[in-house]
């Protein structure tokens, strides 16, 4: 059977992993060590500053979601639109979508630094120093603004790829017609490329809950004072740091239910989307 | 007519200045890499004098990059040639092969896919230490191909759905096996996707951080990537070394880009327009 190693790998490596974890976040850790505990795990979550603080930057990132899809939205429309050198763009704006966070975290540290690059720029027309790494009230913006220098190229060339599957005759049309840019952007593009702007709110929303990893790793581990933490950021300390396997597992559970209401909501979307046309 | 050619500065302005900040990260981290320390602490901004390659040479040799590099290049080549096999045999097979329960299997393939690394590290790495996995290359190869082989799966049966069933079953008159049109026909067909999809994946595998720290702890199977997060507090009062090492780690990355541009373009963009 062709489709056997698959099979086994997939059940055996994800999905059978899934159902243990559900599990293991109902039994304690240490002392009480395969014990079933109940709801305790999630209890001392919500207890748990740390926690509260990862999942309040969840709050936040669904709050910035708008604008991390909005800009290569725009990208992208300019560069279909023939700026000038706009070939040159695509491919420039693209590149540090392939970057490791690790490599991008890295080469941050040294321009956020607090007499890095970034400060020295501001410096010079009169602003700062800002504490960006080092300042709670700062450093998850500046960490998310990173994962979305980090990333826009990726949402950028799906818009691309949804504009090849737009009719240009309509926008032809709407320009001979007398439309302004904002008119043909809100009348012509936005409809014709709902799914797309969909697909990238989903795709963006699941990078940001799982693929930040390596930048709070190498940025800010977690800190100043707990302020960058996120949940993935809260497994692995519980599992990888804490030696709290169930209370980790616990985290991961309450994780896989905000992407399945990301997944959930994306449906609802699409339902909805599908009723219109 | 002026309007116009106003409204083109008015972006093109903002656009060039969002390639400056795209690209002048990584020409800031090249310059650095090439001035000794003593020029660092002096001026890190000015443009180097000469171009000198003493720091990736000792980032290479004493910061232990070239075992890391090496770790690396095994786990990549081990865990993309294996999601290579097993996903273009399962995509040939859900696409081209009618048998019962194949929808069943594309749908749990496809719900595979939405179950982040983060919410089964745990339960994972207690099987890979039952099994005897844990810190070892088959462990993480092992972890690397269940994480990406839904993606596979997917691409290769999009791909190989394009393909008309005549091939294969003129392939079958021709007196071949499932096996033998898998090899001698599935395989050699699906080189662009293969390709494509080869290449996506070696760049998560050699990209991924998380995997790797709780996969293979121990110091001396660290991955690339691994290397480099400990290398910051190895060298914190060597930042020249210390950007010459990030340079070596993402140089790879950087040629693969550059010569392979679309096809990890048209990987990352496959099932966005499809929905």
């Amino acid at each position: 059977m062709l489709v056997a190693p698959a099979v086994l790998i997939i059940a055996g490596l994800r999905l059978y992993p899934l159902a243990l974890g559900v599990n293991f976040s109902f039994t304690g850790d240490g002392d009480r060590n395969g014990q079933a505990v109940g709801l305790d795990n999630y209890a001392v979550l919500l207890d748990d500053p740390l926690f509260r603080e990862a999942m309040g930057n969840v709050w936040l990132l669904v709050l910035l979601l708008p604008v991390a899809v909005a800009i290569p939205g725009m990208l992208a429309t300019f560069i279909y639109l023939r700026v000038p050198g706009h070939r040159f763009y695509r491919s420039v704006y693209f590149f540090p979508a392939v970057l490791s966070p690790v490599i991008v975290g890295a080469i941050f540290n040294l321009l956020l630094a607090y007499d890095g690059t970034v400060n020295t720029v501001l410096g010079a027309i009169g602003l700062g120093p800002v504490d960006w790494l080092g300042d709670p009230d700062v450093a998850m913006f500046a960490v998310v603004g990173v994962h979305v220098w980090a990333t826009f190229g990726m949402a950028l060339v799906v818009f691309l790829a949804g504009f090849s599957t737009l009719d240009s005759a309509l926008i032809d049309a709407a320009r001979i017609d007398g439309a302004s840019l904002s008119q043909v952007i809100r009348h012509v593009i936005v409809p014709g490329l709902s799914r797309t702007i969909q697909f990238v709110f989903v795709t963006t929303m699941i990078g940001m809950l799982t693929s930040m990893f390596g930048l709070l790793y190498v940025m800010t581990g977690g800190g100043p004072e707990g302020s960058t933490y996120l949940p993935e950021y809260y497994i692995w300390i519980q599992q990888g740091q804490m030696n709290r396997p169930a209370l980790a597992s616990a985290a991961s559970t309450v994780l896989f239910g905000v992407m399945l209401v990301v997944g959930l909501a994306q449906i609802a979307v699409l339902r909805r989307a599908g009723r219109e046309d | 007519m002026s309007r116009n050619r106003f409204g083109r500065w008015l972006i093109a302005v903002p656009m060039a200045a969002l390639a400056v900040a795209t690209i002048y990260p990584l020409v800031f981290t090249a310059n650095v890499a090439s001035k000794t320390r003593h020029e660092y602490i002096l001026d890190r901004f000015s443009p180097t004098e000469s171009l000198r390659l003493e720091n990736f040479a000792s980032a290479w040799a004493s910061a232990g990059m070239a075992r890391y590099f090496a770790n690396s290049v095994i786990v990549v080549a081990g865990a993309v040639a294996l999601l290579l096999v097993v996903g273009s045999m399962a995509g040939f097979a859900l696409s081209r092969l009618r048998f019962t329960g194949s929808r069943a299997l594309f749908l749990g393939c496809l719900a595979a896919l939405f179950v982040p690394f983060q919410v089964i590290m745990v339960p994972l790495a207690r099987t890979m230490d039952q099994i005897g996995l844990m810190d070892t290359y088959p462990g993480l190869i092992l972890a690397y191909v269940a994480q990406f082989l839904p993606f596979t799966i997917f691409l290769m049966t999009a791909y190989y759905s394009g393909i008309p069933r005549e091939i294969i079953d003129a392939a079958r008159i021709d007196g071949n096996t499932t096996y033998g049109v898998y090899w001698r026909i599935m395989l050699p067909l699906g080189r662009p996707a293969l390709l494509s999809v080869g290449i996506l994946n070696a760049l998560f595998c050699w990209n991924d951080v998380l995997i790797a720290l709780l996969m293979m702890p121990s110091a001396d199977h660290r991955t690339l990537m691994v290397g480099v997060t400990s290398l910051r507090g190895q060298y914190s009062d060597d930042i020249p070394t210390f950007a010459a090492g990030v340079l070596i780690a993402a140089l790879p990355v950087l040629l693969l880009y550059l010569f392979f541009q679309r096809q990890i373009a048209a990987g990352v963009t496959a099932g966005s327009t499809k929905g």
